[in-house]
């Protein structure tokens, strides 16, 4: 990445300049890119032709799925870390894109004692963003006291009481810088990388959500259906702390009952969630108990044609 | 012509149709004939002769005959022939009548663009039924005064905008058309403006769009504006919530599954604790409604609450069976020796209910069975007492793993019993297994293997598990591990370097009582 230089003064330039700046980040990198895969088509020739095409993805995802992929030294992961950091935000698109696949086979590999320095680094940029971008502030969200209006009712008594009971929800903690992945702050990180995800999940294409489904149920069940044989194979079980699991409830509400219309999506949701709910009975989680069990309840509805009449379809009468 | 007299869509075609207008009906089988043979103007003229009506009247009626007979094409073809648009730009608030009659005829042409898959094209026309009831009604629809076909059509077109928006994939507009129809009057009824209301708490839960506050400027008034998506999701569930209490609409479940949804996501089930407590009786059986509540207060830690809960729904003439219940009991005995015993009890029967599609939960019966005879143990009156039920839980905890082999929790809870026993071994086998299986992820694995090898008296493999533990945890998380770390120091006579060890857990302590930082240290283990 020696070509162009974004800190170089003559990077700070016009809007037009910094698009075509970006066009020929995004060329390099597709160039970066064709020395790891074995075809590039010729289409891909811009971030978004390069997030959207499915040859590209699917032979990034084999590789990231080969038993050997994730060390320190993968070329891939190298490419991802780099392109991450890419000024481009397309381009960060698209490695937000592998972000179920990396996240999914890391947290199934990390009793395997491989070395996954490539993949951490990946995940840890990752996390070094967020935190960034946050300023490492908490999210937080307001339930409000209906005592007192909002914008969609009135109360009753309009006297502001000093008291107003507003219930702050902490939905996602302060975070910490970290430059390393120490083991107990694994889960955060790649819960954070998870809420990136989330963040941009209305631009992902279905494969990449099709992924995280599946990894979603593999880490619920331990069990990898491997889609070219009819055998599943029995991977160890890994522990799914709030910090993994809230993340992941929030994406897999989105594929479930998101407005994206693809059956195979619903279907995969609708697995991956029924497998969470079961886990969480295994782990008498109250939370996650009552998640995902609304989930499988709302997905039921969804598809009950007694309770989605469509009400504004017109009165059939032909009388003026 | 009343409404029960007039065929529904699911006819077939030869069922007889009727036209009515000025008082005069006819059948629509002579102008259904020229319209298959592609005569419009013919079907028109012989509409307006019959019924007296003008071009535009009649070619809605024409235009609705067609859709309803399902030929969404010819529908749009007859409803060209009106210039709408040119229609909208005249009309008058004096005359609803007149306005009813275009804009039906515009919301027709919606309706079939959307049954045509033309669903931007589809919202573009809605939205403009939208801005011609603006300039119709510059102050809002007042109730008293609106026309009720009218104001259907209306209601109609509001709820459809957001929906087009949404089809043509264009979720921003959507989001903008939400809050466009929410929070201008339109006069909707009850469950018109309910159904947007949860539509648009859905659309903002799952949608995955981060749209921003709503922008209202003085429009707020001193009223709580939610500030991004969830807030604004949950303040809407919150209020259809209030219209059930107050049955204004209708019970509707799917409402209380969303909040308990994005309620969940939260950690804030004390919340729905409250919704669930104001339901009207009749809505959930009531030991449902118990053990809902006692998961509620159960996930915020509210152990004593959930267990009174839990009583009642599990009592002989309750549903005593409840896997459910029964697994969140046994959870909550094990944690407290004066309950384990009667945790025992709820863990047992949990395992003998574990059949056909919940045998999967037998091997979590098992381990709570095993824990809270764990537990009973430590309170137990006599050393044979106490043998006893220590052997049987260690039983249990051994066939919860053969259930689920690879299982960390169980795997843990081995190694703390069988430390427990002084069976320092195998302790230490489930110990170095479970920091394998989790990757040395949880602060207690490397405690408990600190623990059993400074009980072996291999303090200084027990001090370098203690130092690796430290590499792998956070500054805030570090104080027991660091108490630890002295004490070992003073076990192997090296009094110095312990109370270097103290003095900077002293320090972290002091630097954690002034910064803002999380407060928050991991359960220790107690052995």
């Amino acid at each position: 990445m020696s070509s162009s230089n974004p800190g170089s003064p003559s990077a700070t330039a016009t809007s037009s300049s910094s698009a075509s700046s970006f066009s020929s980040k995004a060329h390099s990198c597709i160039q970066a890119l064709s020395s790891i895969l074995s075809t590039v088509p010729s289409s891909v020739s811009s971030s978004s032709s390069l997030l959207h095409d499915p040859t590209v993805s699917s032979q990034i995802s084999t590789l990231l799925r080969d038993p050997d992929s994730g060390s320190g030294d993968n070329d891939l992961c190298r490419w991802l870390y780099d392109t991450f950091h890419s000024p481009d935000p397309e381009l960060k698109l698209v490695v937000l894109r592998f972000v179920p696949i990396v996240a999914g086979i890391y947290l199934s590999r990390i009793a395997s004692r491989k070395s996954l320095a490539g993949f951490e680094a990946i995940l840890l940029a990752l996390y070094a963003h967020e935190t960034t971008a946050r300023e490492g502030q908490p999210i937080s969200v307001n339930v409000p006291d209906l005592t007192q209006p909002s914008i969609y009712h009135e109360a009753k008594s309009s006297v502001k009481t000093q008291a107003t009971e507003l219930n702050l929800a902490v939905i996602s903690p302060t975070l910490e810088p970290h430059g390393t992945m120490r083991s107990s702050r694994r889960a955060r990180i790649v819960g954070v990388a998870l809420e990136l995800y989330y963040s941009k999940i209305s631009q992902m294409p279905v494969s990449s959500k099709l992924e995280f489904c599946e990894f979603c149920d593999i880490w619920a069940t331990g069990i990898q259906n491997k889609p070219s044989s009819s055998s599943s194979s029995k991977q160890k079980t890994i522990l799914l702390p709030w910090e993994l699991l809230q993340p992941s409830l929030r994406i897999l509400g989105h594929c479930l009952l998101g407005a994206h219309k693809s059956k195979k999506l619903y279907e995969a949701a609708s697995m991956a969630t029924k497998s969470l709910y079961e886990r969480s009975l295994h782990d008498i989680d109250a939370k996650a108990i009552l998640a995902t069990s609304s989930l499988l309840r709302l997905e039921k509805m969804a598809l009950d044609p007694k309770l989605n009449v469509d009400h504004t379809e017109i009165d059939m009468s032909l009388a003026l | 012509m009343a409404d029960d007299e007039t065929p529904s869509q699911t006819q077939e075609s030869s069922m007889a149709r009727e036209f009515s207008a000025n008082g005069t009906s006819m059948s629509t089988t002579d102008v259904e004939a020229k319209l298959d043979k592609g005569n419009i103007e013919e079907a028109e003229s012989s509409l307006r002769e019959r019924l007296s009506l003008n071009s535009e009247e009649a070619r809605t009626l024409l235009g609705r005959l067609e859709y309803q007979r399902g030929n969404v094409e010819a529908a749009l073809r007859v409803l060209d022939g009106i210039d709408l648009q040119a229609a909208i730009q005249k009309l008058q608030p004096s005359s609803q009548q007149a306005a009813r009659l275009v804009l039906e005829g515009v919301y027709l042409k919606v309706k079939s663009l959307q049954k045509l898959g033309k669903f931007a094209e589809a919202a573009q026309d809605c939205a403009n039924i939208l801005d011609a009831v603006g300039r119709i009604f510059p102050q809002g629809i007042p109730d008293a005064q609106v026309e009720s076909k009218l104001q259907e059509m209306i209601s109609k077109a509001v709820e459809l905008l957001p929906e087009l928006l949404k089809q043509a994939g264009k979720y921003q507009e959507a989001m903008a058309a939400y809050r466009r129809v929410l929070l201008n009057p339109w006069n909707l009824d009850n469950d018109c403006s309910g159904r947007i209301q949860k539509a648009f708490a859905v659309f903002l839960l799952h949608s995955g769009l981060e749209a921003g506050p709503p922008s209202l400027g003085a429009q707020a008034d001193g009223a709580y504006v939610p500030k991004n998506n969830l807030e604004e999701a949950i303040l809407l569930l919150l209020v259809l919530m209030r219209k059930i209490h107050h049955g204004d609409i209708q019970w509707d479940p799917s409402v209380l599954d969303h909040l308990m949804y994005a309620l969940s996501l939260c950690s804030q089930t004390p919340v729905l604790s409250k919704q669930l407590e104001e339901l009207k009786p009749g809505v959930f059986h009531r030991t449902e409604r118990w053990n809902l509540l006692a998961l509620c207060c159960s996930g915020v830690g509210q152990n004593k609450a959930a267990m009174n809960l839990l009583r009642k729904s599990l009592h002989i003439n309750e549903r005593p069976n409840d896997l459910t219940a029964l697994l969140l009991a046994a959870k909550i005995c094990s944690e407290d020796s004066q309950l384990a015993a009667e945790g025992v009890g709820y863990a047992q029967r949990a395992v003998d209910n574990a059949k056909g599609v919940d045998e999967h939960l037998k091997g979590v019966g098992l381990r709570m069975l095993g824990l809270c005879l764990g537990k009973q143990a430590k309170v137990s009156s006599s050393d044979f007492e106490r043998s006893r039920l220590q052997n049987e839980a260690l039983k249990c905890l051994d066939s919860a793993l053969s259930f689920e082999q690879d299982n960390p929790d169980i795997i843990f809870e081995l190694g703390a019993h069988y430390a427990e026993q002084r069976n320092l071994n195998a302790a230490l086998r489930f110990a170095k297994k479970y920091i394998d299986i989790t990757g040395g992820s949880v602060m207690k694995g490397w405690r408990l293997l600190a623990l059993i090898l400074s009980a072996q008296q291999r303090f200084a493999e027990a001090e370098v598990v203690t130092d690796a533990a430290l590499d792998e945890t956070g500054k805030w998380e570090q104080g027991p591990l660091l108490r630890l770390k002295a004490k070992l120091k003073v076990s192997q006579s090296r009094p110095m370097e312990a109370i270097e060890t103290y003095c900077y857990l002293l320090a972290l302590v002091q630097a954690q009582r002034k910064s803002s930082g999380p407060m928050k240290i991991d359960s220790q283990v107690q052995i």
